[in-house]
């Protein structure tokens, strides 16, 4: 396993780790994300990157950690339907505030951004909204589902920049692991929509889909992540009722195999 | 039913054509101070008794306009259309909530409660002007429209949108012979928009209050009555406990 980034330090290397839940995700990240990174999940849709996400929480909650959700495109309550399906899941999660579920539109309108493009006084009170919210919940593990949605009403890359920058320095200071997701075209050549999420994220998985001998496959590949040693090699995702597995990717050979 | 409505100011309704034509829309500009206010509330009680009045207050409560009515012995039976009280419930008290919650921060509380008051998004763009000319396409003859003030409605939406409310009002009481009477603020807006709403009227009414040494002195200026420029004219008003009084000067 070739090592991301040179430059990462010894004791870093000995940080703390979020265990995902997910068997072959935490075997590539030696054990888990670091904790207090902030992890831009990127792929285009339909790659999984919801689930993925859901799952991470799950777990998170199911291991006793309080878990946020901020679902900004699509309505938190079909999140939910989506997730109870699971074997692993136990809706008192749910019940008993393990696993929050908050709309992003919600807090928009409460905090009064209804214009379409935010301003840079907007962006210090939505972080320091999530900042709020990860205080008053003790959350350690968060979830934007989609930070590209968040950056589409910034418009410029200051705004962008500074939101990333903020957000992630916000849940950092708060040991909180966080997942933003990100949505690419399939033919994209970066790893984000605007450019700027990826440089300033402490880490970047990449989802994709693959085809292969007429099957669409789903693929994994953690590009980047600060704090840990990890594999770069591209894996093969399945969703399956007992959880995502990952089995690695078979050069030439049919990669289906679970 | 009479060809005319009848001001409740009688010289005024004499200098004109026994009171303004059915199917007339009225302007009435002053500078603050003036008694434009005092103006519209007389037309509106005016004709409480035989026809149907809307009063669209933007800046006053109810119980303000009606006791300022009942204050000089004049009729409030009228239906008022408070969209001063609207605009603050939906918009600025809005601010007021959004202004608390940025500077002292959100809670899940605070999430949960705005989500189960499922306020519609539309309600915070709320158009204010749809609901004047929705209330107004509402009544059926003989009614009176009293909207005071135009400057409301001005302020917060484009000139374009307000003239084309006004308008609509105009056609509407013009189609059903009614009147209806907007107010205007002088001096507030340019003199592009003033012009063209004065252009729309059928009847302007400037009221103009000068000091004269210890005193104020108060004209009444008919500038405008559509087709019957010889009716155009100055009187003088005076306005006392009993209300307001004009004579020829």
């Amino acid at each position: 396993m070739p090592p991301d980034d040179e430059g990462a330090e010894v004791d870093d290397l000995e940080r703390a780790r979020c265990p995902t839940g997910i068997e072959g995700l935490d075997n590539i990240l030696n054990g888990g994300i670091p904790r207090g990174n902030t992890i831009l999940f990127t792929g285009s849709c339909g790659t999984g990157k919801t689930t993925l996400s859901l799952e991470f929480l799950v777990h998170g909650a199911l291991a006793g950690e309080n878990c946020l959700f901020v679902s900004v495109t699509e309505a938190s309550e079909k999140l939910m339907r989506n997730v109870i399906p699971y074997d692993f899941f136990d809706e008192n999660l749910i019940k008993k505030g393990k696993l929050v579920f908050v709309d992003m539109p919600v807090i928009y309108r409460r905090l009064g951004m209804t214009a379409m493009e935010l301003t840079l006084e907007d962006v210090e009170t939505l972080v320091k909204a999530l900042g709020d919210l990860v205080d008053e919940l003790s959350i350690k593990r968060l979830v934007i589902d989609s930070v590209t949605s968040v950056c589409y009403r910034l418009k410029t890359e200051e705004k962008i920049r500074n939101f990333i920058l903020k957000v992630g320095k916000t849940l950092s200071d708060r040991g909180c692991t966080s997942l933003l997701i990100s949505e690419i075209s399939p033919s994209a050549e970066r790893y984000s929509l605007y450019g700027v999420e990826e440089a300033i994220a402490d880490g970047i998985v990449l989802m994709g889909n693959l085809e292969r001998r007429g099957d669409l496959l789903r693929t994994l590949q953690v590009v980047k992540m600060r704090g840990t040693n990890h594999s770069r090699a591209k894996y093969v995702l399945d969703l399956t009722p007992a959880g995502i597995l990952l089995v690695p990717l078979l050069k030439g050979g049919s990669g289906g195999g679970t | 039913m009479a060809d005319s409505a009848s001001f409740g100011i009688p010289a005024l309704d004499k200098a004109i054509m026994d009171g303004v034509p059915k199917g007339y829309t009225i302007l009435c500009i002053g500078t603050p101070g003036a008694g434009v206010e005092l103006f519209a509330k007389r037309f509106a009680s005016a004709g409480a008794e035989n026809e149907t009045v809307r009063y669209f207050s933007t800046s006053e409560r109810d119980e303000d306009v009606l006791d300022t009515m009942k204050d000089f012995g004049w009729s409030t039976d009228l239906k008022i259309v408070n969209i001063g009280t609207m605009y603050y419930e939906k918009v600025l008290a809005r601010h007021l909530d959004v202004s608390k919650y940025r500077l002292e921060g959100l809670t899940m509380r605070d999430l949960r409660q705005f989500e189960a008051e499922e306020y519609p998004e539309d309600e915070y763009v709320a158009n204010f002007l749809t609901t004047l000319t929705y209330e107004v396409s509402k009544l059926t003859p003989p009614f009176r429209i009293v909207l005071d003030s135009l400057n409301f409605f001005l302020e917060y939406y484009p000139y374009n949108e307000v003239l084309s409310a006004l308008r609509t009002v105009k056609a509407h009481t013009q189609h059903n012979e009614g009147v209806a009477l907007v107010t205007l603020v002088k001096g507030v807006l340019d003199s592009r928009t003033e012009s063209g709403i004065e252009e729309i009227v059928d009847v302007i009414i400037e009221l103009e209050r000068l000091r004269d040494g210890f005193e104020f002195k108060r004209n009444l200026l008919i500038r405008k009555v559509r087709n019957h420029p010889e009716k155009t004219g100055i009187l003088a008003y005076t306005i006392d406990e009993k209300g307001i009084s004009a004579k020829g000067v």
